[in-house]
């Protein structure tokens, strides 16, 4: 089905109970493996306003829901506001799934993008059955809005900002995430995120220990935020010392750079 | 040819390198595939009438089948056969060592991969659609998924006993009084995965009625001769009513050694009566599907306080999974690795048990049960040289046997250079001096291991091939041999030969492989076709040049004996004087035709020889980087000496050795297929990871080779040699990085990592 | 969002038409229909291979509207007014005959079965660097795999595509065993 406008598509979906359809990528091998298609889909259109392209306003930086992994990865934009996008784009999926993969499509299926959004404390503007709103990513993710599209993401201006991110994979390239670490200082306090096998969210008690203790001794960093992974959903505690060991190491990066 | 044969010459020993064969005439067989020009066994679209097949396989691991209905499948769309275990003609079974394997379950089922029925239909779709219409009904069955456990379990084959399929025990001297004199022991378990071979183009061929009751199947497979005797029985056919041609094909490292789908195929082929293309896609490859045996061993080696390895136990066992196949022949293969070939043992008890279960099915897969032990002995070695105090090069050294003395099963075998030079070219690898970054996250390591590796079938399995050359009526060299082209530039080996021996150029050499209605060489197999392939030319050539000449000299009236072959034709005193094409225009074909067949060389003068008589030996030296942080391992170069034989063809050697390395490295790092209750709990390339480009590492081959020029038996097999020691080396490597040993494959990031913090805690 | 919805099928058929080497070809197929199988379907195709069928190899690397995608992840509703190249129709193409000599001349293949595969990336990589932009040609290939060379005829490939004066062998005994991490 080719709806004419968002609010269409967001009906269709609704009335159809059709899924709505960017790149395919993370739905078409879901379907190969169960050997079960959709009778119907909704065909999102990039052309739809603000659903792609990468744009500079007050706000910050929006990048449409509909724009590549692979038009991301080169947009002029990426390098002054997220230096270490491009290295990480390079770690998410491959060159090929790349070009057919959206922004949103990896959001939504907890790809290595959602730990860099939540550190930067993105918003999403949603299109609903009643019109767009925007609520924060991390909100959404919580308790997401089954049936709402997504249109953009939005990173306040972080230009400046010490970021570090890291991806944890099972091979060089072209990997499953084990975990996505993400650590970005925004002049006032530093801001976690992670995702991956465990579920993907911000570690707001390890940032507020940070906040309030300075420095922290290893010890208590590690105590911190391994409780706080496993609280989040993350059970194997070898990912866990794993991931608390990145999150140093970009702590320390991050630090530097303030 | 064109080939760069050497970049460095140190005495004997060379380092590979591919040269640029860009303008060689063979590089217009590299253009047909690079420009998808080559129909591989699963291409084959354009026959007329042809059927899509698919397979319903169980939907239990185990379980006995009460009923079977396919009636409703008759009436689905374009379905135009449908065939149960009622339908096969003859045998319904199959397995080249035993043949224990239905080709469609009759009453029991016992993986999830076991084929119930078969539907062929217009298109692959409709086909599989109408499998959904077949009803099956089970009792399901307690699954055997613990092979520890299994013995004890009931038996999955009646006609077996119990699910013990295999034991052997090699035995030499008192293990335990050699035991009782050593001054250092080492006992360990270890743990090789469930590997998958995952070629790249998944099984798949056509099976084509031949208008007399017979059938042609053009399949990938790597044992055409074999596999048509089996299909025969399968059919209800005479042998000469069914007919094999290995097509090219992407990729078999052993996974095609056995039946795949060709015998549903040719069951289908036959209920229609039209050509049935059956081609599994990586879902059903990686479920039903053969894969490589999961090892547990138990090892204890001692030596004494010089070092001396005076006693060596060794208990394995081996999850076969639901059927034979070549499961018999792999653990007498492992066995025999795990005497160490390579060393001197006083004394050794080297026992195995090969169990059946509900997990999948293993078979062949490059390295066969070889690489598997020599990561085990190889381990052994570093963990015995650790307790003694001493070099792991060192107590290697001490105990490698030296060429003429007898192998590790007393048996004669040669050697193609003393292995202490491979070691030691291998301790002089510039990797040693790698600087290693100590600060940092990454922590860096080198090691090394040696892996011998015989060719041919081995103990007690008859072995031979033959092979024929002829001209063609176009004027070309045509020879053939029985052997499948799976990649491993077998054609272009055989043709450098054939140039070196009779002096002509490619262009002239036409060679046919893989037609079971042509010479019968074998399987392509064990590293075999090397091997045979120079044997039986050595034998040919001289008779068919003979044959030429005297060929020409009739008809030119020149004298026979100032006659050459050369490039493009016959020569007399360096200049052309009749083409090929103009001696095959003028000539009865069948007067130069000359056939030969020999036994794969075994030792002289033993009865029943036991082990391999033709050796070839590597050693590997790998440099890792482990990631402190994450456990995480990278290999960053591998160094390999290998002492294999005269290269024919050095671009072959070099990618089988490059290939066969990354394919170890990737059962080292990142490869298994574990079950849970007999279910695979990856199905897809998504899921189950091989390396990539970024994973692969710097590689160098070395070539040492001390072979006299008449050497009877200058040429091995290297197929396999590449996989035998990057294991070992690997988990040597990061031991030196981390002071870790990992004795369970794949090494586990996550494990690693814990015990770096522990060791971190100790400090 | 129900993706579990078994619609048989061949049920809801599109007409797609799309430019497939330089003409336009016309199908009547499921939307769902994925572009690897409406291309060996054609008769035109066999060079896109189905290695897995869920993006994971690249055997069936295709260029679309000039980048190297999956085919079998690109469904038959996203192909109107696109434009697909596949090897078969790069046999002129000045960007592909350096690619094809290259991985020839490396010997960076064996089987081949994965081979055209790479040289789409490849050939996706030359053409971006030709418009100007600054391209990893290691990177076009991260998500190719190849199981029979172990990578080394492609890596050696690869470095001489980056730099065409380097000798092809980029990593013969020459060059120092000992270097940087990647």
């Amino acid at each position: 089905m080719r709806p004419e406008s968002p609010r269409q598509a967001v009906s269709f979906a609704k009335r159809f109970r059709a899924p709505y359809m960017a790149g395919g990528t993370w739905l078409q091998p879901v379907w190969e493996r169960d050997r079960c298609w959709p009778g119907r889909l909704v065909m999102l259109n990039p052309g739809w306003p603000g659903f792609r392209g990468v744009d500079e306003n007050s706000e910050g930086l929006t990048v449409g829901a509909l724009t590549t992994l692979d038009e991301l990865a080169r947009h002029p934009l990426t390098d002054p506001y997220l230096p270490p996008l491009k290295g990480l784009m390079n770690h998410v999926a491959g060159p090929g799934v790349r070009h057919l993969g959206t922004v949103g499509g990896n959001l939504l299926a907890g790809g290595d993008l959602l730990a860099l959004a939540l550190a930067l404390n993105a918003t999403v503007d949603l299109v609903g059955g009643k019109g767009v709103n925007s609520e924060s990513l991390a909100e959404w993710i919580r308790e997401p809005s089954p049936g709402d599209l997504l249109r953009s993401v939005t990173v306040p201006d972080c230009q400046g900002w010490p970021v570090a991110v890291e991806k944890l994979g099972h091979r060089e390239r072209f990997s499953p995430t084990r975990a996505t670490v993400a650590c970005a200082h925004d002049g006032r306090q530093v801001r976690l995120a992670v995702c991956g096998e465990g579920g993907a969210g911000r570690l707001v008690v390890t940032e507020a220990m940070l906040r309030d203790q300075g420095v922290p001794g290893l010890k208590d960093l590690a105590t911190v935020a391994g409780s706080e992974l496993q609280a989040l959903g993350w059970r194997d505690a070898r990912l866990r010392l794993a991931v608390r060991r990145i999150l140093s190491f970009l702590l320390e990066e991050v630090n530097r750079g303030v | 040819m064109g080939f760069d044969r050497t970049m460095e010459t140190r005495g004997d020993i060379v380092t590979l390198d591919t040269g640029s064969a860009a303008d060689s005439p063979s590089a217009v067989n590299l253009h047909r595939r690079i420009e998808g020009r080559l129909a591989y066994a699963t291409d084959q679209q354009e026959l007329p009438g042809l059927l899509h097949g698919a397979i319903l396989r169980s939907a239990h691991p185990h379980a006995r089948i009460i009923r079977v209905d396919s009636a409703r499948a008759w009436g689905m769309p374009g379905v135009q056969g449908v065939v149960t275990a009622a339908d096969v003609p003859g045998l319904n079974r199959f397995g080249i060592v035993v043949r224990d394997q239905p080709v469609l379950c009759d009453d029991h089922v016992r993986y999830e991969g076991d084929a119930i029925a078969a539907v062929a239909a217009d298109t692959r779709e409709q086909a599989r659609a109408a499998l959904e219409a077949i009803e099956v009904s089970y009792e399901p069955l307690p699954v055997i998924s613990d092979v520890t456990m299994a013995e004890q379990q009931a038996a999955i084959h009646d006609t077996n006993g119990s699910n013990l399929l295999a034991r052997e025990t090699l035995l030499r001297g008192d293990v335990d009084d050699a035991f009782a004199r050593c001054a250092a022991i080492v006992e360990h378990q270890y743990q090789t995965p469930r590997q998958m071979h995952a070629f790249m183009e998944t099984e798949g061929g056509v099976a084509i009625p031949d208008g007399q009751g017979g059938l042609v199947f053009r399949v990938g497979c790597q044992s055409g001769h074999r596999d048509a005797q089996q299909l025969a029985d399968i059919l209800g056919l005479a042998p000469d009513q069914v007919a094999v041609e290995a097509v090219a094909t992407g990729g078999a490292f052993g996974g095609k050694d056995e039946l795949t789908i060709q015998p549903v195929a040719g069951v289908l082929a036959l209920q229609t009566g039209r050509p049935v293309m059956i081609h599994l896609d990586r879902f059903e490859s990686c479920r039903a599907g053969m894969k490589r045996h999961p090892v547990s061993v138990k090892i204890t080696t001692g030596c004494d306080a010089g070092g001396r390895l005076l006693g060596h136990r060794v208990e394995a066992v081996l999850d076969t999974g639901a059927y034979a196949s070549l499961g018999p022949a792999v653990l007498a293969n492992y066995l025999d690795h795990a005497t160490a070939p390579l060393y001197r043992i006083e004394a050794y008890r080297v026992s195995g048990r090969l169990v059946y279960t509900n997990n999948g099915v293993c078979g062949a897969f490059r390295g066969f049960g070889g690489n598997q032990a020599t990561f085990a002995v190889e381990s052994q070695l570093d963990a015995l040289a650790q307790k003694l105090g001493i070099a792991p090069t060192a107590l290697r050294r001490i105990n490698l046997r030296s060429p003429g003395e007898p192998g590790s099963r007393s048996q004669t075998v040669r050697w193609t250079a003393p292995p202490a030079d491979v070691l030691a070219e291998a301790a002089a690898s510039p990797l040693w001096s790698a600087r290693h970054a100590g600060a940092g996250r990454w922590l860096t390591g080198t090691g090394m291991a040696m892996g011998a590796q015989g060719n041919g079938l081995g103990d007690d399995l008859p072995d031979s091939g033959g092979g024929q050359i002829s001209l063609s009526p176009a004027g070309r060299i045509r020879v053939a041999f029985g052997f499948s082209d799976f990649g491993q530039n077998i054609a272009e080996a055989i043709t450098c030969s054939v140039c070196d021996g009779l002096g002509c150029q490619e262009d002239d050499v036409e060679v046919v492989l893989g037609h079971s209605r042509g010479p019968d060489s074998g399987p392509t197999s064990a590293s075999r076709s090397s091997v045979l392939m120079h044997g039986v030319l050595t034998s040919l050539l001289p008779r068919w040049k003979a044959m030429v000449c005297h060929q020409a000299a009739r008809l030119t009236g020149y004298p026979e004996d100032g006659l050459e072959p050369g490039p493009g034709g016959l020569f007399l005193n360096n200049h052309q004087v009749l083409s090929y094409r103009e001696l095959a225009e003028s000539s009865d074909p069948d007067c130069m035709v000359a056939e030969a067949s020999q036994d794969f060389p075994v030792a002289p003068g033993h009865e029943q020889p036991v082990g391999r008589y033709l050796q070839l030996q590597i050693a590997t030296v790998a440099r890792v980087a482990v990631d402190r942080l994450s456990g995480r391992v990278r290999v960053t170069d591998l160094h390999h000496v290998t002492a294999a034989g005269r290269v024919i063809y050095p671009p072959g050697y070099l990618g089988q050795i490059e290939g066969a390395a990354v394919m170890g490295l990737g059962m080292t790092l990142t490869e298994d297929l574990p079950t849970r209750d007999g279910r695979y709990v990856a199905d897809n390339l998504d899921q189950y990871l091989i390396p990539v480009f970024h994973d692969a590492p710097r590689q160098r081959v070395d070539v040492l080779d001390n072979t006299p020029k008449d050497d009877p038996f200058p040429v091995r097999g290297v197929g396999e040699l590449g996989i035998e020691a990057v294991a070992p080396a690997i988990t040597a490597a990061i031991e030196a990085a981390t002071g870790i040993r990992v004795r369970q494959l794949p090494v586990d990031p996550g494990d690693l990592l814990m015990a770096l913090s522990a060791q971190e805690q100790d400090l | 969002m129900n993706v579990r919805d078994t619609a048989p099928e061949g049920s809801v058929l599109e007409e797609v038409s799309f430019e497939l080497n330089g003409h336009t070809i016309s199908r009547s197929v499921p939307a769902a229909a994925s572009l690897l199988d409406i291309l060996r379907a054609s008769g035109q195709v066999t060079s896109a291979r189905a290695g897995c069928r869920v993006g994971r190899c690249g055997a069936c690397q295709v260029l679309l509207d000039g980048c190297a995608i999956p085919a079998c992840l690109v469904m038959a509703c996203q192909l109107p007014g696109r434009r697909v190249e596949t090897v078969e129709g790069l046999d002129s193409d000045p960007d592909f005959l350096t690619v094809r000599d290259a991985l020839a001349g490396a010997n960076a293949l064996q089987c081949g079965y994965c081979t055209p595969g790479f040289a789409i990336s490849l050939v996706a990589g030359l053409r971006q660097r030709r418009q100007g932009h600054q391209v990893d040609l290691a990177e076009t290939v991260a998500g190719n795999l190849c199981r029979c060379t172990g990578y080394g005829g492609l890596r050696r490939a690869v470095g001489q595509l980056s730099d065409p004066g380097h000798h092809a062998n980029a990593d013969g005994p020459g060059d120092s065993l000992l270097g940087e991490q990647k």
